[in-house]
């Protein structure tokens, strides 16, 4: 259904007003979405979805990347896609997590297509978790210094070079649960692996993260 | 370690610290069984390596959250919706 001009600038200033508090709406606002009209290809509800989740959809992707502009175009990409193969989702899962997984999709494969170098990969997450020996730690954990903590501005910035380390797969899942707090199955649903998967990815994940941390925020034992 | 926790563990009756730090995941989305939460909890209060382990974890998972992007370009959504209707087949019916 082409929608008329009226309907078009009713939708334009609906565009307007949402922009301005769109990060706080795009958590609630799923059942405003029109799921059977957006499967009809009905332009102006699926221009609603866009409002909607672009916010939340954009600060994934801008953070698996660590790219502006890059992920502007994959943001529209998606939207492009989501579009195109609309008729191909299944109501298995909800149509914000089919999105998301076709954005995180072309997110990974940019990302492995321009093989950033400073990109860990899976095997050097594996040498971050800790190594026991007849279950007890090889390496004792030193306690975090909480001046070097304090340092808010600093902190964010180390935080975010070490999430950016982490190998794509990895990232994602950090990203998904531990920024965006999706739940376990969500993500599990977006990155089309099993939960269990999810649980042991992470948890590998956050161990490699505070072993890249831990070397900025150990308290040394004689500091000169 | 409270010397009652260290022979349980040795004996293989309470959960060492790799067998803790397997948990770690669970136990911090609130999945872990009651039976062996309060195993896991004894062994963190009084262990050296896992308390702080733990803590550190706790504070990755926390920061991670706190470097949500909240900044987004000017004009995102519009820049989409006006992308879109240059560039998909809106279909008629
Ligand atoms: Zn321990």
């Amino acid at each position: 259904m082409e929608p008329t001009k009226a309907q078009q600038e009713a939708n334009n200033d609906k565009l307007r007003d949402k922009s301005v508090g769109a990060i706080e709406q795009s958590n609630t606002a799923s059942d405003e979405l029109d799921i059977d009209a957006i499967l009809a290809g009905d332009k102006p509800a699926f221009e609603q979805l866009v409002i909607q989740e672009s916010p939340r959809l954009f600060r994934v992707i801008v953070r698996i990347l660590n790219d502006d502009d890059e992920a502007q175009s994959i943001l529209q990409e998606t939207f492009l896609q989501a579009y195109q193969r609309i008729h191909t989702f299944r109501r298995e899962s909800k149509l914000t997590t089919w999105l998301y997984a076709i954005g995180i999709n072309l997110a990974r494969a940019t990302l492995r297509k321009s093989r950033r170098l400073s990109s860990l990969e899976d095997q050097d997450v594996e040498r971050l978790q800790p190594s026991f020996s007849r279950g007890m730690f090889v390496d004792s954990p030193v306690e975090w210094d909480p001046g070097r903590m304090a340092d808010l501005s600093d902190r964010k910035r180390i935080v975010r070079k070490a999430i950016e380390k982490l190998a794509p797969d990895y990232k994602a899942i950090v990203i998904l649960r531990d920024m965006e707090e999706y739940s376990t199955e969500e993500v599990a649903k977006m990155l089309g692996i099993s939960s269990g998967a999810v649980r042991v990815r992470l948890h590998r994940a956050r161990q490699a993260l505070r072993e890249l941390l831990n070397p900025h925020f150990k308290k040394e034992a004689a500091r000169t | 370690m409270k010397i009652v926790t260290l022979i349980k563990t040795m004996l293989g009756l309470a959960p060492n610290c790799e067998k803790v730090n397997q948990f770690l995941g669970d136990y911090m989305d609130g999945s872990l069984p009651e039976n062996l939460r309060t195993q896991f909890e004894e062994h963190i209060a009084m262990c050296k390596c896992c308390k702080p382990y733990m803590e550190q974890y706790q504070r990755t998972i926390e920061w991670t959250h706190d470097c949500r992007c909240n900044e987004l370009p000017e004009e995102l959504v519009e820049h989409t919706i006006s992308f879109l209707r240059k560039n998909a087949d809106y279909p008629q019916s």
